[in-house]
């Protein structure tokens, strides 16, 4: 379907990756987590090392939460961009596959959030 | 002298028109064919009131007259100590920030509309809402002033509306109708909202401020009511003029009910949150709210509009599944980002946390009950909980991706949906802001989405400090209200009062 | 509980809104200036209009005229809703006397035949005159740009639907409601030729894309030209003859053209001060809608008054008028 206008209807997509200043924008999200009430979004170089992204990013989002210490980093299910995955913490994000808007997800067995809901 | 019926004289006193020879019609009236409505002939409209300008001006006039002196006795008798409990405030603050601005933006669109339609009935129809919606924003500045004068987050509405991350959500729902063709525009808002989603904000706002002492704003809202009531018989005269004009109207009307009935109930998330969280004492919970008057009310005039082959949009299941969870979801958002809001929000006393208990017996004590009271342990600890980073927002509605698969039966996990679009992803919240992204995507890419909008550098910087300047929100406008300024004055306000009650 | 504390112990934090502040200082503001200033969004719209895709949705490129701040077009009568609804409101009762005082005096039945005539077929194709007025200014609340001069449009607007629906009354009153007298009147505004210049600069007007050459057109020539012709000039004529119906019928618009000629005097002086450009450009449009104006007038002015030449004195009054706002004339 497209928009029906008087005229030609620009596309002016404001958020193409040009604008972002040579970062791609990264969407960090812990599953059934809901402390943290949404998923986090990030602008990041896409040379970053995605074990970066885990020590220096992450816990700016969920580092308040009460079980982010207790990840066993070796049980995570990652998804990306809906995709299961798997990580290289030495590789950058583009190497991972990681691309503008895209979201990675983390679940983490055993840890079901407080009072064991979710939360 | 000749009788004449009310009816015949209304139509003589605006059956004012003429169809030009001297201009062709589709230049006099450029916008009345793009959006594929038909109309075979205008003087089938049906007037919904009739009100000439002689009246109007009488009846209004009056009307004001009455409302500025309970105004000015409200700001001379510093009313504003009679409220239950400073809290509430922030009802009002939203208000002013979220609504009143849209109340402007629904009196230059209805001007739009009056010069537009090409029928005299329904161009003198809007005028008068377009009157009537400047009439809002007015007396709300007005109303809301004296606030302004004694409370943090009031100050400066205009430049938050247009540039602070949560208020993107009603600016962005609106912006949307205002830039929409005349016949989409009074679905939007004459319809959807006036018509079917009209009491979810008043009822909240306005009861909300009856119980809690805000004499003002119980004024103002009755003042309003009246005008109210001739909006959403406009709204509803319209939508049954397309549908009787042609067959080929009612898909395109069904479409658009099915967006602006789901645009609004998004943003009503807000009220939702507002009304069973910031209201100390409040008349009902969003639930209650939404059962009367959506699914009763709502759900009787579907079955009216079934005639002309309209249905309730395929979603409602997913608002029904919400309504349980909804301004709970809301209220940890704002909880969250409340550094970077012109309200205050807070962990409810156990009073308020025993009333959400009863009043969402399913869900409030097994998910929400114990977040809140981590967050009380935080804070007792000194720690309250502010997220330090921005979250992802949906590329439709604009409200962070709290939401979750509450209807798909999981209601911890978020919700997350994607669409590609020339190459790039696009996020939403839910199936119906995918779904109405994906047919109208050349519009939606070009949301300004504040945290995006942010990241580029266009928002004063990259720290929280600079983005606040850039806001201008100033200490006391934001955070908890425990400590603000807001709280100390009102304890101070409340001191004296009482110390010379006792010294009478 | 009534709570009596005295205002020193209840300190206000501020006195107004950041943006009046910004403007004027942390004082006390009238009602009048918190109604307006800066009340219109300005930035980071959202979706262009479906309806004019090269624009945002309030852009201040839909006149060539420029502001550096566009709440300069300031009502010198400061109205905002309640203020401008409680003076109609008021204007109506003398209004009403006016009428029932035409009913009671049976000023209908000794009214001069050819008066009249004259009145339904001259004075009634008003209605459609307001008409195209009232929709003029209610597109210039549309694509105008800063709450000051658009929301003083939309009063404006409705000021000409209250100016359409007199006529309507005085129409149905002189013909004891026969709505014949109106379709009478819109058929000598379709095809008398008298009326017809009239209606094609109307209709003219009603395509012109930038909304303050409108705004000239409408509210300065093109009214400058007809309300003086019918409300002044025909109404003394008649007055004078011993008919004073059509004076107190109308007294309500004449009032009202007397009170918006200083609303719309300085919204020219106002946006010509400001820069030479704009001055150039209100000068111009001015003096093209004024000359249309007048050819258009004078046929009217012809059958009314019996003199086409009254059209270029009238004018003659609203070039007055314009130069001493700022223009060349």
């Amino acid at each position: 379907m497209t928009v029906n206008s008087i005229g030609e209807y620009p596309v002016l997509p404001r958020d193409v990756v040009d604008n972002f200043h040579g970062n791609i924008f990264v969407v960090l999200g812990w599953d059934k987590h809901m402390m943290i009430s949404s998923p986090m979004a990030f602008p990041l170089p896409p040379d970053m090392p995605f074990g970066a992204l885990v020590q220096e990013v992450m816990p700016a989002a969920f580092g308040p939460h009460p079980e982010w210490g207790e990840i066993d980093w070796a049980t995570v299910e990652w998804t990306l961009d809906g995709e299961p995955f798997t990580p290289d913490m030495e590789k950058s994000l583009a190497d991972n596959g990681i691309g503008h808007k895209s979201v990675i997800r983390l679940r983490t067995p055993g840890l079901d959030g407080i009072a064991g809901v979710g939360i | 002298m000749a009788r004449m019926t009310l009816k015949e004289r209304y139509h003589h006193m605006t059956r004012l028109g003429w169809q030009p020879t001297y201009q062709p019609m589709e230049k006099v009236y450029p916008q009345a064919t793009y959006e594929g409505i038909k109309v075979r002939n205008w003087d089938d409209w049906e007037d919904p009131f009739r009100m000439t300008m002689e009246a109007y001006w009488k009846y209004q006039g009056e009307k004001e007259r009455k409302l500025y002196a309970i105004m000015d006795s409200f700001a001379q008798n510093n009313g504003h100590l009679n409220l239950s409990d400073a809290r509430y405030v922030n009802a009002l603050k939203l208000f002013l920030q979220g609504v009143t601005p849209l109340e402007y933006q629904a009196h230059r669109g209805f001007a739009r509309q009056a010069r537009q339609f090409p029928g005299e009935g329904a161009s003198v129809a809007c005028h008068m809402q377009s009157l009537d919606e400047l009439r809002h924003t007015q007396t709300q500045i007005h109303t809301l002033s004296h606030y302004n004068k004694y409370f943090d987050g009031f100050h400066d509405f205009t430049r938050w509306h247009d540039r602070v991350w949560y208020l993107s959500v009603p600016k962005s729902f609106f912006d949307d109708a205002s830039t929409a063709g005349p016949f989409e525009f009074i679905v939007s808002v004459g319809f959807s909202f006036e018509f079917v989603l009209t009491n979810l904000l008043f009822v909240p706002f306005m009861s909300g401020a009856a119980y809690n002492g805000d004499m003002s704003t119980v004024t103002f809202g009755f003042s309003a009511q009246s005008d109210e009531s001739r909006h959403m018989t406009l709204g509803l005269q319209a939508v049954k003029f397309m549908l009787e004009q042609h067959e080929d109207n009612v898909p395109i009307v069904q479409q658009w009910i099915d967006k602006w009935l789901w645009r609004g109930y998004r943003v009503l998330s807000l009220v939702a949150a507002m009304q069973d969280y910031m209201l100390p004492e409040s008349p009902m919970s969003w639930k209650e709210a939404w059962e009367i008057y959506f699914e009763e009310n709502g759900g009787a005039l579907f079955q009216d509009l079934e005639r002309y082959g309209i249905r309730m949009p395929d979603y409602a299941p997913i608002c029904a599944a919400e309504k349980d969870h909804l301004s709970h979801q809301v209220w940890g958002i704002l909880y969250n980002h409340t550094a970077a809001a012109a309200f205050h929000t807070w962990v409810p006393d156990e009073r308020k946390m025993d009333w959400l208990s009863a009043k969402y017996p399913d869900t409030f004590d097994k998910y929400y009950r114990p977040r809140l009271e981590y967050w009380r342990e935080l804070e007792q600890k000194g720690e309250r909980y502010y997220s330090q980073t921005l979250p992802l927002i949906c590329q439709t509605c604009q409200i962070p991706m709290g939401f979750t698969e509450v209807a798909n039966g999981d209601p911890m996990q978020v919700a997350y949906r994607s669409t590609e679009y020339n190459g790039d992803r696009y996020h939403f919240c839910s199936d119906p802001c995918q779904a109405i992204f994906e047919r109208e995507p050349e519009k939606f890419v070009h949301a300004w989405l504040p945290p995006q909008q942010i990241f580029q550098g266009n928002c004063g910087g990259a720290s929280l400090e600079d983005v606040l300047k850039w806001y201008n929100i100033q200490p006391g406008d934001n955070l908890d209200y425990a400590g603000s300024p807001d709280e100390q004055r009102w304890l101070e306000w409340k001191g004296l009062a009482a110390a010379r009650e006792a010294a009478e | 509980m009534q709570i009596d504390i005295k205002a020193r112990e209840i300190k206000p934090v501020r006195q107004t809104y950041t943006h009046l502040k910004e403007r004027f200082g942390d004082k006390p503001m009238s009602r009048y200036q918190e109604a307006i200033y800066d009340v219109q969004a300005r930035e980071n719209f959202h979706y262009r209009p479906t309806w004019e895709p090269d624009r945002e949705l309030f852009d201040p490129a839909r006149t060539r005229i420029t502001m550096g701040d566009w709440y300069k077009f300031l009502d010198p009568r400061q109205y905002y809703y309640g203020a401008y609804c409680i003076t109609r409101g008021r204007q109506q009762d003398s209004v009403e006397q006016n009428f029932r005082f035409v009913e009671k005096r049976g000023l209908v039945a000794a009214m001069r035949d050819e008066n009249r005539a004259l009145v339904l077929t001259h004075v009634v194709p008003l209605r459609h005159y307001e008409w195209g007025a009232y929709l003029n200014n209610n597109q210039i609340c549309h694509r105008g740009y800063g709450t000051a001069l658009t929301a003083a449009a939309q009063f404006h607007a409705a000021d000409r639907l209250g100016n359409a629906q007199y006529l309507t009354r005085m129409a149905l009153l002189l013909t004891g409601n026969d709505p014949a007298a109106l379709e009478a009147g819109h058929g000598a505004w379709m095809d008398n030729d008298a009326w017809q210049p009239l209606r094609r600069l109307m209709e003219d007007s009603l395509v012109v894309e930038d909304w303050f050459e409108l705004f000239v057109a409408q509210n300065i020539a093109m009214d400058g030209l007809v309300h003086p012709l019918f409300f002044d000039r025909l109404e003394k004529k008649m007055t004078s003859q011993g008919d004073a119906l059509l004076a107190m019928l109308t007294e309500f618009t004449a009032e009202w053209f007397a009170e918006e000629k200083r609303w719309a005097d300085r919204q020219i002086q106002v946006a010509a001060a400001e820069n030479p450009e704009n001055k150039a450009l209100l000068s111009g449009w001015y003096g093209k809608w004024r000359d249309l104006a007048v050819e258009a007038a004078k046929p009217l002015a012809g059958a009314v008054l019996g003199d086409a030449g009254e059209a270029e004195a009238i004018a003659a009054d609203m070039d007055a008028r314009m130069r001493k706002a700022g223009l060349e004339v």
